[in-house]
């Protein structure tokens, strides 16, 4: 198959006398990579600070995040911990503005249970 | 802040996904079990022991030292995605099939045969409209994947779509990619929802669109090929996968070609659809809109039925799942042209329907749950929340206030508007209720323009 071949709109241009070589484009889009960042700092231990445990709605994660509560309280006992639920039906295009107000409650945080 | 995110093992990759896409890769996760997680997670007891064995993997990711990588990450790099690859087999057939390879392992193909996306043909596909190959149509979630005419046109070729299809595709691209269509809900969610698209105008005709018996099923290449167009887009723009960032947990039930028909304009009684949403008659657009997946109802070929008992069942089925979330809820109702017509025949129009439908789908306030579904609070208090932050129009919120009472009888949906009728199927016929729970708008319809090969959308 010297010669390029049309067949069914495909044009085929040939390598050798048996072989087929077809051109293809990729589906996928440019994708602007977001500026990264680093994570926080960590302080050498829990004590006397404030822990923010976010509910983010989820069945059952209310559940897990007080039972983490309850070992957090009994572990540091200068600790605090405050339930910060995620709120009802917060859309995704609207996290951004939530956020911020979850800095304002505490020093650390823990977020659960993600799906 | 410091912090620790618990995700599952099921969920890992996406949540790593996730913190890729938002520019912090570098965030502390732990995953939790899934396979005892799920079954644990309604009781305290019983969650003990899996929070035992993570206490202190948490308590490390919150004061362990940062690695260097951590406080200051490598910065991604500019995906590049535009050189055309050369795929050469022993012959034609073997070619095609080792194009199909390399797709579906790229994560470029959705696991039936694509035709391989040349650029000859491409540009045949290009010629189906007037605009630019360059032109961004849009943004597509979850990685934003830049949405070009060239890009769209590359999909549409793999997905087996003629030119004259082209603009029907690029406007549908349109509405998905719009800022007020919340297209991540459809393309992650756990929901497994799908996209309904609704072509209505002469385009549908003069392209073939079967708006009648088996519309939502194979045999039309117009439907068939429009709806892969569209999924494939969304899943190489986008760039989801199944089990990685994709994570409707049955994939969807028409996974393939997502629920892509026309209106039947000539035999439904009203107006066609798209004049409802203040266009032109005449005009072609297409509407697509997320979605649940259907509840039928009537006797179709089988047993008796008739259109109000329809339209009352429609009506249970709606009241019965409660005013949930009345902010973003919508309903897409499908009624076959009998039906429709024994409707119109009783004095419905399309807009007193919906205003039939708003009316009677409204839940008495006694009955509002006293825990929502997601995040703390009763229905009545998710209400207020919605309102205060303009979830709930300024224009409908009293309408809610007003009835937040003993007595009050509260709406599922912030308008009549809220339910979409539309005309197609068969007779004798099935009629479908397309329920979105939401979580935010995602529905649009978009006005098709810039066709060379059509009379009509040009």
């Amino acid at each position: 198959m010297a010669a390029a071949l049309l067949t069914g709109g495909l044009c085929l241009a040939g390598t050798s006398s048996a072989q087929v070589t077809l051109e293809v484009m990729n589906p996928r889009g440019e994708i602007a990579p977001p500026k990264t960042l680093g994570i926080s700092p960590r302080g050498e231990s829990l004590a006397g600070k404030k822990i923010v445990l976010i509910d983010n709605g989820k069945y059952g994660a209310s559940n897990f995040l007080d039972v983490l509560a309850d070992m957090i309280k009994q572990k540091y006992p200068t600790a605090t911990v405050v339930m910060y639920p995620k709120p009802a039906a917060q859309t995704i295009t609207d996290l951004p503005k939530w956020y911020p107000t979850v800095k304002q409650q505490g020093d650390l945080f823990v977020f659960g249970v993600g799906d | 802040m410091p912090g620790v995110y618990f995700t599952t093992t099921e969920f890992l990759d996406d949540a790593k996904s996730a913190a890729r896409d938002r520019g912090m890769p570098g965030i502390r996760t732990l995953a939790l079990p899934a396979d005892k997680y799920y079954v644990a997670r309604g009781s305290k007891e019983v969650l003990q022991p899996i929070a035992d064995q993570f206490f202190d993997k948490m308590l490390g990711d919150l004061t362990r030292p940062l690695a260097p990588e951590e406080a200051k990450p490598s910065q991604a790099q500019q995906q590049h995605e535009n050189a055309n690859i050369k795929v050469t087999g022993k012959d034609f057939v073997d070619t095609s099939q080792k194009v199909n390879e390399l797709f579906l392992d790229n994560r470029w193909a959705d696991g039936l045969p694509i035709v391989p996306p040349t650029p000859e043909l491409v540009k045949e596909m290009e010629a189906g409209t007037t605009l630019s190959p360059q032109k961004v149509i849009g943004q597509v979630p979850p990685k934003n994947g830049t949405a070009t005419v060239e890009k769209i046109a590359i999909n549409a070729v793999m997905a087996g779509a003629k030119p004259e299809y082209f603009p029907v595709i690029l406007a549908a691209m349109e509405g998905f990619t719009n800022k007020h269509y919340d297209l991540t809900h459809v393309v992650a969610s756990t929901g497994s929802f799908t996209p309904v698209v609704i072509v209505d105008g002469p385009i549908a005709k003069e392209l073939n669109f079967n708006s009648g018996i088996g519309m939502l099923g194979i045999g039309w290449r117009s439907n068939s090929t429009v709806g892969r167009a569209l999924q494939l887009s969304l899943l190489n723009l986008g760039q989801t996968w199944p089990q990685v960032n994709f994570m409707g947990l049955t994939g969807r039930l028409e996974a393939y070609t997502f629920y892509t028909f026309s209106e039947d304009t000539a035999k439904s009684p009203w107006e066609p659809y798209n004049v409802s949403q203040g266009f032109q008659a005449g005009e072609s657009t297409v509407t697509v809109s997320s979605a649940g997946n259907p509840a039928v109802f009537g006797g179709g070929a089988v047993a008796p039925w008739t259109a109000q008992g329809v339209i009352d069942q429609m009506v249970a089925q709606i009241r019965n799942r409660g005013v949930a979330w009345p902010h973003a809820q919508k309903h897409i109702i499908v009624l076959h042209p009998d039906c429709a017509v024994e409707l119109a025949n009783k004095g419905y129009t399309r807009k007193s329907l919906q205003e039939y439908l708003y009316e009677q789908t409204r839940v008495p306030y006694e009955k509002l749950a006293k825990g929502v579904s997601f995040g703390e609070g009763s229905e009545e208090e998710f209400i207020r929340v919605s309102i205060a932050d303009g979830r709930i129009r300024p224009d409908r919120a009293q309408i809610f206030l007003d009835n937040l009472k003993p007595g009050g009888r509260v709406p599922v949906v912030q308008s009549p508007d809220d339910f979409h009728i539309v005309v197609a199927g068969g007779s004798p016929g099935y009629d479908l209720l397309f329920t979105y729970p939401g979580t935010n708008w995602a529905h649009q319809t978009v006005k098709i323009t810039g066709a060379a090969l059509t009379k009509a959308g040009q």
